[in-house]
């Protein structure tokens, strides 16, 4: 079977905790080694890995280290009330000199070139914040950094924040409010990107803001947890999926993913967070209508019908060919 | 993700742009990147790479002299600094203000100068692959280099397919790669590993020799092989003898993009075995610079159908797969420095989606 000769993987290996520092009110931040000192892989501003912490817990956390340095990764966790498991793990369980297993790193939320810069965090959101604001320091761009969290005690890595002076703005809850992103995106410019990482309220008002008056293009936010998905009121359909590059055509029924035919298939796809939010199994979309219900593709991408995330997407037609 | 082919360069990337040694207090002139470089070490010993054209008209520096750090030009007389500040002009006695030649950042290691074209500020927050088998004692390397006309993406594509060689260089292929064994490919943000175990079988001939083997001996391979940047492509080839001893060969690749669809190309052989023998050396010599002339001959012709009839609808099989993640990664990079630039979709190719810069 052709799906047996090749497989393809994301980069995953064992790494040890360095040092556990709890930075804020309920955020710990892990630095992480390789346990034999090799480079780790590269990576840039963005950039997040997956936390494998034990069966069918996998967590996405962005990287707040420095790129350049092969030495360390950093991941800053929050213990979320509602932690679905991954959090209350990471801080109950993982103390200096435990082994994390980390697959990627992988990047989603790349920091394109511009010569100004709007960045907004919300509470952990900061942590994806952190190299990009290194970066745009480091090109001489105009930036200026939002920081809102619930209380100044909570909101983590103010220390490394105060050497950019007021390039960046504390927005504490509980002193100033929230977010003002009436001001904040008050001006809309075609010279300016905006990049967002937080909770989803805030997310959600980003987007509807920038969506109205920004140029297209102009955002760029990053979803830690999955959009709600509607499942059509008639129920879920089979159809028929053909494989280009592998030459084979098999029939998705109505309670499996693509992924999941795909891997019974022996077909080799990349696969992490299966809720639609990674990016991890993208695929290039050939012919067939898709019914697009990631987190990951923008509008315009969805609309354009050429490529999908085969966790969660189906076909709205009988037919979908994928190029794999 | 996208399936389509490229001849855009990605500038945010360490280069190689010269040997250590080939760079000295004198003037070299090298292009890359579609420019004029010239070379050339301060008297402390550091690297100094600018652009090698005179400010005032076109006539390169390289073609001047070298006075304590800086660069006089042969034609002109203006002297730039090692930043490319232009500090004396010989017919008045002001400095004609701004004026000036581009400064590349640089990093040496490994017995290697690397540039870098993209925007200097990001130069620090991007690493050069290290190479070490290239400066140790350990090892024995031979090496070349040709200017290629190929395109740098071509030629990666070409290196992540091992399963080329038995067509392109029949006479020294190891005969396991006939019918190649299951293929393992490793992804990371910015990087694409490749890894194969080929059960144990005769060597070629040259290989062999090399390892003063028998003919009927059977000696197991492991190949690894790695996009590390646009700027360097390595493979490891480790074979295991029936005694259990390992010898190792490494495969380097820096490739430089000179223009466009034209390559230079660094090619090492590194060997971790008889690395006294000179008989060893000069074999391993002769038969990799014919084999990297026959590969790149090949990658020539296939850029001079690219050249003629732009690119086409391409079959893509399993074991491409590491071809493609290349593409994706170069893409992406692509992408991440000129946001809008994409290139537009040519009829009958595969659509581009840059999904990469998300709304």
């Amino acid at each position: 079977m052709a799906g047996t000769i090749t497989t393809v993987r994301e980069h995953e290996g064992d790494l040890v905790v360095e040092s556990a520092d709890v930075v804020a009110e309920d955020v710990v931040a892990l630095t992480l080694v390789d346990p034999d000192g090799d480079a780790l892989p590269p990576w840039t501003p963005g950039a997040h890995v997956d936390l494998i912490l034990e069966d069918g817990l996998v967590r996405q956390y962005s990287l707040c280290s420095d790129p350049a340095d092969s030495r360390v990764i950093r991941v800053g966790v929050l213990k979320a009330p509602d932690s679905r498991g991954g959090s209350k793990f990471v801080h109950e369980r993982i103390t200096k000199g435990s082994t994390v297993r980390v697959r990627g790193p992988r990047n989603h939320f790349p920091l394109v070139a511009s010569p100004r810069y709007i960045f907004i965090g919300g509470g952990i959101g900061i942590t994806p914040m952190l190299p990009m604001i290194a970066e745009a320091e480091a090109t001489g761009a105009d930036w200026h950094l939002y920081y809102g969290g619930r209380s100044r005690a909570s909101m983590g890595f103010l220390d490394e924040l105060a050497k950019y002076g007021d390039k960046v703005t504390l927005v504490p809850q509980d002193e100033a409010g929230i977010l003002d992103l009436a001001t904040i995106l008050g001006d809309p410019r075609d010279d300016t990107k905006v990049y967002v990482c937080g909770p989803e309220g805030l997310l959600g008002a980003v987007e509807a803001k920038c969506g109205a008056e920004w140029p297209a293009g102009s955002l760029h936010l990053e979803r830690f947890a999955a959009k709600e998905i509607e499942a059509p009121a008639e129920g879920e359909r089979s159809f028929e999926l053909e494989l280009a590059a592998t030459g084979i055509t098999i029939t998705v029924p109505p309670d499996r993913s693509i992924f999941d035919v795909c891997q019974d298939a022996g077909i080799s796809v990349m696969g992490s967070c299966h809720e639609g939010i990674c990016g991890t199994c993208e695929q290039v979309v050939l012919e067939g209508e898709v019914d697009h219900r990631d987190s990951v593709l923008s509008e315009s991408e969805k609309a354009a019908n050429d490529a999908m995330m085969i966790c969660v997407s189906r076909c709205k037609s009988d037919r979908l060919v994928l190029d794999l | 993700m996208s399936r389509r082919h490229t001849t855009a360069v990605p500038t945010d990337c360490w280069y190689a742009v010269a040997p250590s040694s080939a760079v000295g207090r004198s003037l070299l002139a090298v292009r890359a990147l579609d420019r004029p470089v010239v070379l050339y070490r301060r008297s402390e010993g550091g690297v100094v790479a600018l652009e090698d054209r005179c400010a005032h008209r076109a006539y390169p520096l390289s073609a001047g002299t070298l006075v304590g750090d800086d660069v006089r030009c042969g034609l002109c007389g203006f002297v730039y600094d090692a930043d490319g500040q232009c500090i004396a002009v010989p017919t008045q006695p002001n400095v004609p203000f701004g004026a000036h030649v581009a400064s590349y950042p640089v990093q040496e290691s490994d017995g290697i100068v690397w540039a870098w074209f993209g925007e200097p500020g990001r130069a620090r927050l991007h690493r050069v692959p290290t190479l070490p088998w290239l400066a140790d004692a350990g090892w024995a390397t031979v090496g070349g280099e040709r200017e290629v006309a190929a395109g740098y993406l071509l030629l990666h594509e070409n290196f992540a397919d091992v399963t080329q060689v038995p067509f392109v260089a029949p006479d020294i292929s190891p005969v396991v790669l006939a019918s190649p064994p299951p293929l393992d490919v490793v992804v990371t943000e910015t990087t694409v590993a490749l890894h194969r175990e080929f059960p144990p079988a005769p060597l070629p001939d040259w290989q062999a020799q090399l390892l003063g083997a028998s003919s009927s001996d059977e000696y197991a391979t492991a190949q690894d092989a790695f996009f590390l940047s646009p700027a360097v492509w390595v493979d490891h080839w480790d074979v295991t003898a029936p005694d259990g001893g390992v010898a190792r060969l490494r495969f380097t690749q820096l490739v430089t993009p000179t223009g466009p669809g034209r390559s230079r190309v660094a090619w090492a052989v590194s060997r971790d075995f008889a690395v006294d023998d000179e008989a060893a050396g000069s074999l391993c010599a002769t038969l990799f610079d014919d084999y990297y002339a026959r590969v790149f001959r090949a990658m020539e012709t296939a850029q001079g159908v690219l050249d003629t009839d732009g690119p086409g609808p391409e079959v893509n099989v399993a074991a491409d797969v590491a071809a493609l993640k290349v593409r994706d990664i170069v893409l992406g990079m692509l992408a991440e420095e000129s946001p809008g630039a994409a290139p537009v979709p040519t009829s009958n190719a595969p659509r581009i989606t840059t999904r990469r810069a998300r709304v």
